[in-house]
């Protein structure tokens, strides 16, 4: 087969605006999206309190928080299905085979990344700042937001590895949403279908959408570091 | 401010013991601070200065004694090397200065002589704007008590006599004033009661012009040799 062949029948999906591939992109991209949000609502403050709070369970938690990065997609996958399955005790939200359910396990696959790196950066971001805040008396939830607005650059980085992480990810989604067509289908279980049938142009033109989508998160991503640098941002 | 006034007591700290890691650090030191005035804590480098002005500010908890101080929010600390938040020079300014409103806060920039750099980022000023900068935003918060921790290190010439022109005027306010120094011309120019400080213990504490003229511990007068 000429290896080309499959590229321009790539192109010419993308370019024609196929209704598929289209569909298949938007629901990538809004649970990838969503599962992100949701983890960087939930990871930053953790991660905050985690750096700058000393607690009875702070270690078991960081140690839980780190297991997870290392966890495979397949086996969040498998205790995700196992949760939302009928029989599993949130089995009456009825989510299953739904994007709720892959949004559910992107966010349970990226929460300890957020978690994680935005622990390592508050660390050094508190202990730059804890004699100010201290003489400044702020609170308890003023030292955490200030932590944040002060991390900003670092997270925007942490936000691109969560969202890297969450589009890329294909058995996780795989086990929860079942790949279903005009439903639950998204770009990396549709490249993995499309090449067990044969259709690699299909696979192809999923794959350069994939990549078109890592670019343009990375140019949006150097122009923000660049304003964050004039802030004095070390990033 | 009346001389009565000037002879109460603002600050004070009775038996303060500060230990790290198995190190005495502070040892047995109690003091007063004469409100309104300016007191300045001298030492040799590693005397516990820094420590001492942590320690009263409430930053550092201790392990015995007792302060008597304003609550926290009447008080203000400058630091040796300013914090500085990742911000415009504006917004950094009304983060450690909260109550005050755009006009005010723009009104205190521009007698620290950085209007033009308002709206900068607040982390690229030099480390003389940074420091005046971080004096004014204390001062605009109107404090009874302002620690100032080295305030002129590495400052040149101008800063300095901009630096130490606010303190005299917040002086003159009737904020009482409690700075480290290495200077001793400047701690002669600024000073009405020394406390001196060595390996973390309070030597001596005295009236500047009398510390100055007769210090009475020996090892004030080899201070004061060296210095």
């Amino acid at each position: 087969m000429d290896i080309l062949n499959p590229f321009q029948i790539a192109l010419s999906l993308l370019f024609s605006g196929d209704a598929e591939l289209m569909s298949i992109i938007g629901l990538s991209l809004s649970v990838s999206l969503t599962a992100v949000v949701t983890s960087l609502v939930i990871g930053l403050p953790l991660g905050a309190i985690l750096a700058a709070y000393r607690f009875p369970g702070r270690t078991p938690l960081i140690v839980i928080s780190n297991t997870f990065l290392g966890m495979p997609p397949v086996v969040i996958g498998l205790l995700i299905y196992l949760l939302i399955s009928r029989a599993g005790p949130l089995g009456f939200m009825g989510i299953l085979y739904t994007p709720a359910a892959m949004m559910l396990a992107q966010t349970v696959l990226v929460l300890p990344i957020s978690i994680a790196l935005s622990r390592q950066a508050f660390e050094s971001l508190n202990a730059e700042y804890a004699p100010l805040f201290q003489s400044l008396g702020l609170g308890r939830t003023a030292r955490i937001s200030a932590l944040v607005f002060e991390a900003r650059a670092v997270l925007m980085t942490i936000a691109l590895a969560c969202f890297g992480r969450a589009i890329s990810e294909v058995g996780a989604v795989m086990i929860v949403g079942g790949n279903i067509r005009h439903s639950t289908r998204v770009m990396t279980t549709s490249i993995a279908l499309a090449t067990s049938m044969g259709e690699l142009a299909f696979a192809m033109a999923l794959g350069i959408v994939l990549l078109l989508v890592a670019f343009a998160v990375n140019i949006a991503s150097q122009l923000l570091r660049n304003s964050f640098r004039n802030l004095g941002h070390d990033v | 401010m009346t001389s009565d006034a000037r002879s109460e007591v603002i600050l004070s700290a009775h038996g303060l013991e500060l230990v790290r890691e198995g190190v005495r650090l502070l040892h047995d030191i109690s003091l007063d601070i004469r409100r309104g005035s300016i007191t300045l804590v001298l030492g040799h480098n590693g005397a516990g200065k820094t420590l001492l002005l942590n320690a009263l500010h409430g930053l550092i908890d201790i392990q015995s004694g007792s302060i008597d101080a304003p609550p926290l929010p009447h008080q203000k600390m400058v630091f040796q090397k300013p914090i500085i938040t990742r911000r415009t020079t504006r917004q950094h300014f009304q983060f450690i200065c909260r109550d005050l409103d755009a006009n005010e806060a723009g009104e205190w920039i521009k007698r620290a002589g950085i209007a033009d750099r308002i709206d900068a980022p607040a982390r690229a000023l030099s480390g003389g704007e940074q420091q005046k900068l971080a004096l004014v935003g204390a001062l605009a918060a109107q404090p009874d008590i302002l620690f100032l921790d080295e305030p002129t290190a590495h400052l040149d010439f101008a800063a300095t006599k901009f630096v130490e022109g606010m303190i005299r005027e917040a002086h003159e306010a009737g904020t009482t004033i409690v700075m480290t120094s290495h200077n001793r011309a400047q701690s002669e120019r600024l000073g009405e009661d020394v406390l001196l400080l060595d390996g973390g213990r309070l030597v001596e504490a005295a009236p500047a012009d009398r510390f100055f003229s007769a210090p009475q511990h020996p090892l004030a007068k080899q201070y004061l040799d060296h210095l």
